[in-house]
């Protein structure tokens, strides 16, 4: 258990924002995040981002921060853990808290990434994988490890590429009700199965896209009706031929037993969950890791509609990685954003009665995983 | 292919500290370079660096002689089970061909 709240959330719009800096985004969620919490003073800043340096040649984030809105001379910092960039940063911040030193922290998560070609992006998003190797040598990219990974449990399991497509599928169903979500045009079953290859099974629709925008969170020790019940972060392997287990992601099962833990519940007692699907099989990987479905069972359960927002473990209500968008340092912060929503009561996609909530930020192939468990109290 | 072992682990990759026992020493052996196909994809969008290669196939072999698992590169298309081996080692890549 953590003693920490949320007091404050702000996001912008996700998708082309060609008119705006990675600075303008990250500036406006936080500055909509402060007011949603009243102005409280700030004691620290973490900004999660991945490749603000490389594709934008823009550091100092935190800085860039805490002076343009006015915090004064407080600590600040930039996170990297690739894509978990944003859920490393949040739970600095709970760190921060719980350690005595901040009251309260201002987190927040940027990337700018359209404004570069695909080639580019796929190459800076290369860094996430452990370049050093006969891997990266190889040509292996980052959603080419999920493709080599989707084929095994194809082989495995009774799986098809139309249970990809099925996650591809909901989560578009589920961002035409996020005013806040990249895509919000309708996609058919036939076009997301027919769609051009990326990296054989995915297809365009099985990707997570390119994505400018940014979120941001204001946590506190004061009291608020939204309580951080866990925070957990572990590291996994770094390399596919590494893996003991292909078909199982241990980053993401570790840190999910860990939150389980120390909140004191189980994946039953879970409501509403955003995970990290920036490939369609990533999703069914992380349902299974995370004990909502078992192990090599998870494409039943998105088969049966159980994960959509009508089912008994509604996924990614807010269009999850595939069709909110993802903005790679920005997307753990925008998970939490939704699962606030859904507890305050006013959600797109808003799930009944929702009182406890899952988010699951994955980083690299692997190597990254944070959960953090969010309670109405 | 060199592989090190430590605890019953074998890698193709050296790490500074065995993940089991925390030991420093790694036994070295050559094994064979022959594999079946545990996995692979086919790559058509590719990072600048390799784009002119696109569409090509990275494969994961799972070696004949070890407990371990190797990541290649292969120019013809592959299915899994598929008896491979090593072709050429090439900029640091294994290019595996089918047997």
């Amino acid at each position: 258990m953590t003693e920490t709240y949320i007091h404050g959330i702000g996001m912008t719009k996700f998708g082309t924002l060609s008119e705006s800096s990675m600075k303008d985004l990250l500036l406006d969620a936080c500055a909509e995040a402060l007011k949603d919490a009243g102005r409280p003073k700030v004691d620290a800043v973490f900004i999660g981002n991945f490749m603000g340096g490389s594709i934008s040649n823009q550091e100092i984030l935190g800085a860039i921060v805490a002076n343009d809105l006015g915090l004064g001379y407080i600590p600040t910092a930039k996170v990297e853990g690739a894509c978990a960039s944003g859920g490393i940063a949040l739970r600095q911040g709970i760190l921060g808290i719980l350690s005595g030193e901040y009251d309260t922290v201002l987190v927040a998560g940027v990337e700018k990434m359209k404004h570069a070609s695909t080639a580019d992006v796929t190459q800076a998003i290369n860094a996430a994988m452990d370049t050093t190797t006969n891997e990266k040598s190889a040509g292996l990219t980052f959603p080419g490890f999920f493709g080599v990974l989707a084929n095994r449990y194809f082989n495995e399991t009774g799986a098809t590429k139309e249970h990809l497509a099925r996650v591809a599928l909901k989560n578009r169903e589920n961002a035409l009700n996020n005013p806040l979500a990249q895509f919000q045009k309708p996609a058919t079953l036939e076009e997301i199965m027919n769609a051009r290859m990326i990296t054989e099974p995915l297809g365009l629709f099985d990707c997570s896209p390119m994505t400018d925008g940014a979120a941001a969170i204001v946590i506190s020790r004061k009291k608020s009706p939204i309580h951080i019940r866990a925070t957990a972060q572990v590291s996994g392997p770094t390399k596919m031929q590494d893996a003991k287990n292909l078909l199982s992601i241990p980053a993401i099962g570790e840190s999910g037993r860990i939150a389980y833990e120390k909140a004191g519940i189980g994946p039953e007692d879970i409501d509403v969950v955003e995970i990290h699907d920036c490939f369609s099989m990533t999703e069914i990987i992380a349902i299974e890791e995370l004990g909502f479905f078992p192990r090599l069972e998870g494409w039943r359960a998105v088969e049966e509609g159980r994960t959509k927002v009508t089912g008994d473990k509604p996924v990614n209500t807010s269009g999850g990685l595939l069709s909110r968008g993802h903005p790679i340092g920005a997307t753990g912060i925008a998970q939490v954003y939704q699962l606030v929503r859904q507890l305050r009561g006013n959600a797109a996609n808003q799930v009944e009665n929702a009182k406890i909530a899952l988010a699951q930020n994955l980083g690299g192939t692997g190597s990254y995983s944070t959960v953090h468990i969010l309670e109405r109290v | 292919m060199k592989i090190y072992s430590c605890c019953g682990n074998e890698s193709v990759t050296k790490k500074y500290f065995c993940p089991e026992c925390g030991g420093s020493e790694f036994e070295e052996k050559e094994v064979s370079d022959s594999g079946t196909i545990y996995s692979f994809t086919k790559i058509h969008v590719a990072p600048t660096e390799f784009a002119e290669l696109a569409p090509y196939n990275v494969v994961l072999v799972d070696l004949d002689e070890a407990d371990c698992k190797v990541t290649a590169r292969m120019l013809n298309d592959v299915s899994i089970g598929d008896h491979v081996t090593l072709d050429r080692i090439e900029n640091g890549a294994y290019i595996y061909r089918t047997i």
